[in-house]
């Protein structure tokens, strides 16, 4: 049990002695954490929207597919992406592999459908005369997008922390399409599988323990603003 | 009243590939109001949101203004404005829910002024009621607060599907006197579908008889649906609960929907006139309503759990000595009886 003790009190040593390893691993998940919530928001709303929130045929199938994507292997997303962005593969000249943004591309298709099944389910469980209401106060097609989605903005931000929760706290792509490079593509996770591996356990322990505090503080924000509006 | 303001043409609503409003051909004037009866399901809340461009219809065409409209089309989206039957509120203030149409068009100037106004005209207290969050209206308030939300925009055309269903009566009052008010003032165009007809035939321009999807006429028709079994003398007939019989000649199928127009009131306590054509039901004055239109007098009577609809002149209603609670006679000839 020492090595717990110990972690916590590593984990308090490294943010407040401000040691520049352990930052820029808080940096660069921060970074690939923002980056890729900030896609999938951007793709996944109005796909989830749309899915919720229309009829059309092979709906059901599409649902389906989405679902199915949840649970999507981490290491399966990891190894296409690494296959697209690699030398070899078709986007290999974007240079994207071993780069932050490129783990936050992989991140991106892991928290797509978190993000499309609990909006299309958000959306769907909206009163149908909110469209009515909307249409009748004389809303155009964007206001309607945006005013519905509003309105589920309490099931689409608990959609956003799922999928928040995901990327943060992921391996696996981090670790194929980064490469673990110190100070460059070396996120939380990455360097708790390598402190692990190496045996430090308190080290491990530590950086756990930073991406808890994190976490923390995004969900304290969040409910702040859930709170406010 | 001005010129036709909406004009509707083989208008036709599948849902589910199931036909549900059929409209051949219906004109709307510009400032009238008009009013939409019929039993559940007969169409009305179908025909006020195609009416109301919330919808777009299977087939057929709504004119407005002299141009073709359809949902999100700009000629009709700031001016076409539909109250379902259970309004939706926004988890918004009233403030925000009732400023909302005004927002979206950006038309903020005394934004807080025009609510305080709006719900001034539905009898709700501005200070006590625009900060409210709008899960604690009761439904009567809430019912109100939607129709401030329409009427802050002053819509040329207001549709409201049954305003006044399941609140309390002071807010039925407010919420009538309100929609009346809107058309004095700005020439609104009033559609409402209601169960409650003596309210209708007393405000309305005209009222339109919606029945399975079809115009029926003026509603003072009475319909009876099947199914018809046979009866004597070659005659067909439909039992109603206390046993009497409706009685009409030989439908185009058992289950045809029969058209009674007119039926004769007759105090039950009076000598009736015979024939051998003429069918005689006993049943007891529910209402008696004034029409606007026309200065007649529609009475409702109710035979066993069946309401029929008929026309009377001042005079037969003082003459007869006809009032709510009295038991009458109805007489109708069968060769009258039209089939639907």
């Amino acid at each position: 049990m020492d090595f717990l003790i110990q972690g916590f009190l590593k984990a308090i040593e490294l943010l407040f002695a401000g040691d520049a390893e352990t930052f820029s691993a808080v940096s660069a998940t921060l970074v690939v954490s923002a980056y890729s919530l900030l896609a999938t928001l951007a793709i996944g709303l109005p796909l989830g929207f749309c899915l919720g929130y229309f009829d059309f045929r092979f709906k059901k199938q599409v649902r389906v597919v989405v679902d199915t994507l949840l649970s999507l292997p981490t290491v399966f997303i990891g190894l296409v992406v690494y296959a697209f962005f690699t030398n070899r593969g078709p986007l290999g000249e974007w240079g994207l592999l071993f780069t932050l943004p490129g783990i936050a591309v992989g991140l991106t298709i892991l928290a797509l459908p978190i993000v499309i099944a609990l909006s299309a389910t958000a959306v769907e469980s909206m009163d149908r005369q909110l469209r009515v209401m909307l249409i009748s106060l004389g809303a155009n097609r964007r206001q309607l997008f945006l005013s519905t989605l509003w309105e589920a903005r309490l099931p689409i931000l608990a959609a956003a922390l799922t999928a928040f929760g995901r990327v943060m706290t992921e391996v696996g792509i981090a670790m194929m399409v980064g490469g673990n490079i110190k100070w460059q593509t070396r996120t939380i996770t990455t360097a708790i599988a390598l402190e692990t591996n190496k045996g430090e356990f308190a080290m491990g322990i530590a950086l756990g323990l930073v991406l808890l505090l994190i976490a923390f503080g995004v969900n304290v924000s969040v409910s702040s603003l859930r709170k406010r509006y | 009243m001005g010129s036709a303001l909406y004009t509707i043409r083989g208008l036709e609503h599948v849902y589910r590939d199931k036909p549900i409003l059929r409209i051949d051909r219906l004109e709307i004037p510009s400032g009238s109001i008009v009013g939409v009866i019929g039993p559940n399901g007969s169409g009305k809340s179908t025909f006020l949101k195609l009416a109301g461009f919330v919808e777009k219809p299977t087939a057929g065409e709504i004119i407005y203004g002299g141009k073709p409209a359809v949902p999100f089309a700009s000629e009709v989206r700031h001016k076409v404005s539909l109250m379902p039957q259970e309004p939706f509120l926004m988890k918004r203030t009233v403030l925000n829910n009732v400023a909302y149409g005004l927002k979206i068009r950006r038309d903020l100037s005394r934004l807080e002024q025009r609510v305080h106004i709006a719900l001034d005209w539905v009898g709700l207290d501005a200070g006590e009621f625009s900060k409210r969050p709008s899960y604690a209206l009761s439904g009567g308030e809430a019912q109100r607060v939607a129709l401030a939300a329409r009427l802050i925009l002053k819509p040329e055309v207001l549709l409201l599907d049954e305003p006044t269903a399941s609140i309390d009566a002071l807010s039925a009052q407010l919420i009538k006197d309100a929609a009346l008010k809107a058309r004095s003032e700005w020439g609104t165009t009033l559609i409402i579908a209601s169960h409650d007809w003596q309210w209708l035939y007393g405000v309305c321009d005209r009222v339109v008889h919606l029945v399975r999807g079809r115009l029926m006429g003026s509603g003072r028709e009475n319909i009876i649906f099947g199914p018809w079994q046979p009866g004597e003398n070659g005659l067909w007939e439909k039992v109603l609960s206390d046993g009497q019989r409706v009685v009409v000649q030989k439908p185009p199928e058992a289950i045809s929907a029969a058209v009674i127009d007119h039926a004769a009131i007759v105090p039950a306590d009076r000598l009736l006139p015979s024939g051998e054509n003429q069918v005689r039901l006993s049943g007891l004055i529910t209402r008696l309503a004034l029409e606007k239109a026309s200065g007649d007098i529609v009475g409702s009577v109710l035979v066993a759990n069946i309401p029929f609809t008929t026309t009377l002149t001042e005079k037969e209603v003082v003459e007869s000595g006809l009032y709510p609670g009295r038991r009458v006679h109805l007489l109708y000839d069968v060769r009258n009886v039209r089939w639907f």
